[in-house]
């Protein structure tokens, strides 16, 4: 479970990144481009503090579950599921992302 | 809520049938209880199930609203050599029938099946999607 969380600030690191390598460039072309950098990276550190919860609870209940206080064992499972496709789901945007970001540097000006 | 609803909608559906096989099972294992006719026969446990209507909170799914319990009156039965048998040779048995438990015992386990391979599936579903993104 703990070697998830180096995920969750890379993941953390590149909602931050973007922006403040973007704006610049991007309140040249156009005005509004500044606020949807903006968004986008709210959505993705919503996105990583909603994983971060679901592994909370995940790891709760495995913490239950080691101790056999768990009432349902299939509500650990489920749980655990539910935290290993968040987590695939919040790397894959980010791996998109950073694709993106990537192909934007390597423009030539 | 969020992206994989379905994990707990059918999470719950899972604990729903779970309650019910726990009071199956209490119900098979008191059939035989005697007590006198003095005192209350073993009720039989009945779950009650509700649905949930889906708000911004929760997904929807089912939730079990309580148990209820059956008649306290039993079935009086004439066993003059039990202990517990009263002046008339009376006891009282609860009112449980075996193959009614039994066929309820296959409904609760099929729908704690049926259940998780939707978990199972919507798992999948959900790997399939992030394929998408790979490669």
């Amino acid at each position: 479970m703990s070697g998830i969380s180096p995920l969750t600030s890379i993941a953390r690191a590149a909602a931050v990144a973007p922006p403040s390598g973007v704006t610049p460039s991007s309140t040249l072309l156009t005005g509004s481009a500044g606020a949807s950098s903006d968004s986008f990276s709210s959505a993705l550190s919503g996105a990583v503090d909603n994983l971060q919860q679901v592994q909370n609870k995940a790891d709760g209940l495995a913490m239950q579950a080691v101790t056999g206080t768990l009432a349902n064992p299939h509500d650990y499972m489920i749980a655990a599921t539910e935290a290993s496709l968040n987590t695939q789901m919040t790397v894959a945007v980010r791996n998109k992302a950073l694709e993106a970001f990537n192909e934007i540097m390597r423009m030539p000006l | 809520m969020g992206a994989f609803d379905i994990l707990a909608i059918s999470g719950s559906g899972v604990n729903l049938n779970r309650t019910w096989l726990d009071s199956i099972s209490d119900n098979i294992a008191n059939i035989n209880t005697v007590r006198p006719t003095s005192e209350a026969a073993y009720q039989a446990r009945y779950v009650e199930a509700q649905a949930v209507s889906p708000d911004a909170a929760q997904p929807g799914g089912v939730a079990v609203t309580g148990i209820s319990l059956g008649s306290a009156e039993g079935r009086l039965t004439y066993q003059p050599d039990n202990p517990m048998a009263d002046a008339q040779g009376m006891v009282r048995m609860p009112d449980v029938d075996l193959s009614e438990q039994m066929s309820q015992l296959i409904m609760a386990q099929r729908g704690y099946q049926a259940n998780l391979s939707v978990v199972q599936r919507a798992t999948d579903a959900y790997n399939a999607a992030l394929q998408i993104g790979k490669g």
